[in-house]
């Protein structure tokens, strides 16, 4: 498993002659959908105690359905943007006469998403930090929350968050690259290009998420 | 001797028969030398304006006319002579011959630089195988100037309220005077000049002006009378002294249980509260902002609050958010509404807010966070550039 980290392309050179099998692809998925769960469930905190003035007491054991319901939301996208990036890349390989069936192309990208282990688990323990160091006002209107939380979206601590998510993306694209090529059957450029389309959005997205653009 | 008497009779009568054909050959001898002179006249005389004031420019237009049927007329110069008016344009020599019937206007520029009273310049017309002319006319100078008064004014002016102020301009002068207009620069009256145009001699004509003052006090409102008598503009002042005092029945809107609650970090401060109507009449529209000031800045979703009709002795509640950057301490809020006339009002009130902390970490960077973003992004480029190398 530590090849396709080091040397992706012959790790799905070799995968591509067994049989498609998305049991692991999607243990990785659910792995760092409960990675990014337990981070929504700290920023889903957060906002439950931000919300605890706006709420009567008889109301107040619905806040800690915010932090679940946020983690879970987290998990369950965490499965749709896998299966969204395979689509994505599916669909623009076609371009390059890509052959080759769905299913391999969301096995490859599942395995893809190996780094994003350590960036989710790297994050999860920045949003802790974060969220237990700062001064949590109360808000009696759900409208303010947004801006609320605008300074902790921007300080330093998550920017640095959105940093190594973008570092650790980029890992993921690397292998992605490889994992089209023998998905899809097409060039290693062809690959570059139609793994680098959707990351280019993806990482300018992430910069103006930081504000910086 | 009984024959000297007749003879002496005869003779007597004889004497007289001579002497009266001598006159009469005598009268008949000059007639027929003035025959030969043509007759010219002034038609027509006019004076512009009517009734010059002291000091006013004005002009005479006077028509010569050839009286003859068959014969020209040269005319060999017009002048105008006046002890009290002083006449600023020069003569007129050798103007033009004038045909048999044919008439010439010919202008003047005068200056009744006199006291008033009624003057005559002289026209003076010599033509060449004509009579010359003196023909004296009348110009009345009279320094009367419109008159300007307050015809109407409410007895009680009170502060916010609408008061209408009704002025009469009156003409007491011979002649119509034009252009006429009133103009006010102070700011709290409406509108700021009114036109009037021509006013005609011993004619008024009566002009309204609105005034709104927004405090109470005392005034004195100054209006400036503009005419024209002829091409000469003249002026007329009136000031008009006004006792404003507290309405006692405006609206008046007073804010209660004023809450701000403070969003720290961003400094955003949600201030809520009651806005109460404690006077008798109702507001209009009311809206209540957040005022410009530096650090100041309104915020979504309630940079301003719509609070519509309040009615004497209610009361609405109110939500405004703002974001207070630096060290303010005070938030400046407008509330506007509006009388029954649509006239708009505007009260200022000032929020005390207290500064809050920030609601992140101070915002700064670990030193080790750093290098561990940098240890991974340097493993993160080994590692693609490794895999790269392997393929």
């Amino acid at each position: 498993m530590l090849e396709i980290l080091t040397n992706p392309n012959k790790f799905f050179e070799a995968k591509k002659d067994e049989e498609v099998s998305l049991k692991i692809p999607a243990l990785i998925v659910l792995i760092i959908g409960i990675i990014s769960g337990i981070g929504a469930y700290f920023m889903g905190g957060l906002t439950a105690e931000m919300l605890s003035g706006t709420l009567p007491s008889e109301a107040q054991a619905f806040l800690s359905f915010i932090s679940i319901s946020t983690a879970i939301i987290a998990v369950i996208a965490s499965f749709i943007f896998w299966i969204v990036f395979a689509v994505i890349f599916f669909g623009l390989s076609c371009i390059f006469k890509g052959e080759g069936k769905f299913k391999r192309t969301l096995e490859f990208v599942g395995y893809g998403y190996i780094p994003m282990i350590i960036s989710g688990i790297i994050s999860a323990i920045f949003i802790y930090n974060i969220v237990s160091t700062a001064h949590i006002p109360a808000v009696t209107d759900p409208a303010m929350i947004g801006i609320a939380l605008e300074p902790l979206m921007k300080s330093p601590m998550m920017l640095l968050s959105y940093a190594i998510n973008i570092l650790f993306m980029l890992w993921s694209a690397n292998i992605w690259v490889f994992g089209l090529k023998h998905a899809r059957n097409i060039t290693t450029k062809n690959a570059l290009i139609t793994v680098a389309i959707p990351m280019a959005a993806y990482v300018l997205w992430t910069i103006y998420q930081m504000g910086v653009m | 001797m009984r024959k000297t008497i007749p003879t002496f009779i005869f003779l007597f009568f004889f004497v007289i028969a001579v002497a009266t054909s001598g006159v009469s050959a005598a009268n008949t001898a000059s007639s027929a030398t003035e025959e030969h002179k043509a007759s010219v006249m002034i038609s027509d005389c006019t004076v512009n304006p009517e009734a010059p004031m002291c000091n006013d420019i004005g002009t005479v237009t006077v028509t010569v006319k050839n009286m003859e049927l068959y014969k020209s007329v040269n005319i060999k110069e017009v002048q105008m002579l006046s002890q009290g008016i002083k006449v600023l344009s020069d003569s007129y020599f050798n103007p033009g011959s004038l045909g048999p019937g044919g008439d010439l206007s010919l202008t003047f520029t005068i200056k009744a630089t006199c006291p008033d009273g009624i003057y005559y310049p002289k026209v003076i017309v010599n033509g060449e195988g004509a009579q010359s002319i003196r023909y004296s006319f009348p110009v009345t100078v009279d320094s009367s100037p419109l008159t300007i008064a307050v015809k109407d004014v409410p007895e009680d002016i009170f502060s916010g309220e609408r008061a209408k102020i009704e002025l009469v301009v009156g003409n007491p002068r011979p002649n119509n005077v034009t252009a006429v207009k009133i103009v006010t620069e102070y700011k709290d009256v409406m509108p700021a000049e009114v036109f009037i145009g021509t006013l005609s001699a011993d004619d008024s004509e009566v002009a309204a002006f609105f005034f709104t003052p927004q405090e109470s006090g005392d005034y004195f409102l100054n209006f400036k009378l503009q005419f024209k008598n002829g091409d000469n503009y003249h002026y007329t002042d009136l000031s008009v002294p006004l006792t404003v005092t507290e309405s006692k029945k405006s609206a008046e809107l007073i804010l209660t249980g004023i809450e701000e609650e403070s969003l720290p970090g961003m400094n955003v401060y949600k201030i809520t509260g009651d806005i109460n109507n404690a006077g008798l009449e109702a507001a209009n529209s009311v809206v209540m902002k957040v005022g410009d000031a530096e650090g100041i800045e309104a915020m979504q979703p309630y940079k301003a609050y719509f609070v519509g009709l309040l009615n004497a002795d209610d009361f609405s509640s109110f939500e405004l958010n703002v974001k207070v950057e630096g060290n303010k301490t005070q938030v400046p809020l407008i509330i506007e509404y509006k009388d029954e006339d649509g006239i708009l009002f505007s009260e200022h009130e000032y929020i005390s807010v207290e500064s809050t902390q920030g609601i992140a970490s101070t915002g700064e960077l670990p030193v080790p966070m750093i290098a561990v973003v940098i240890v991974i992004a340097i493993l993160v480029i080994g590692m693609i550039s490794y895999s790269w190398k392997k393929r």
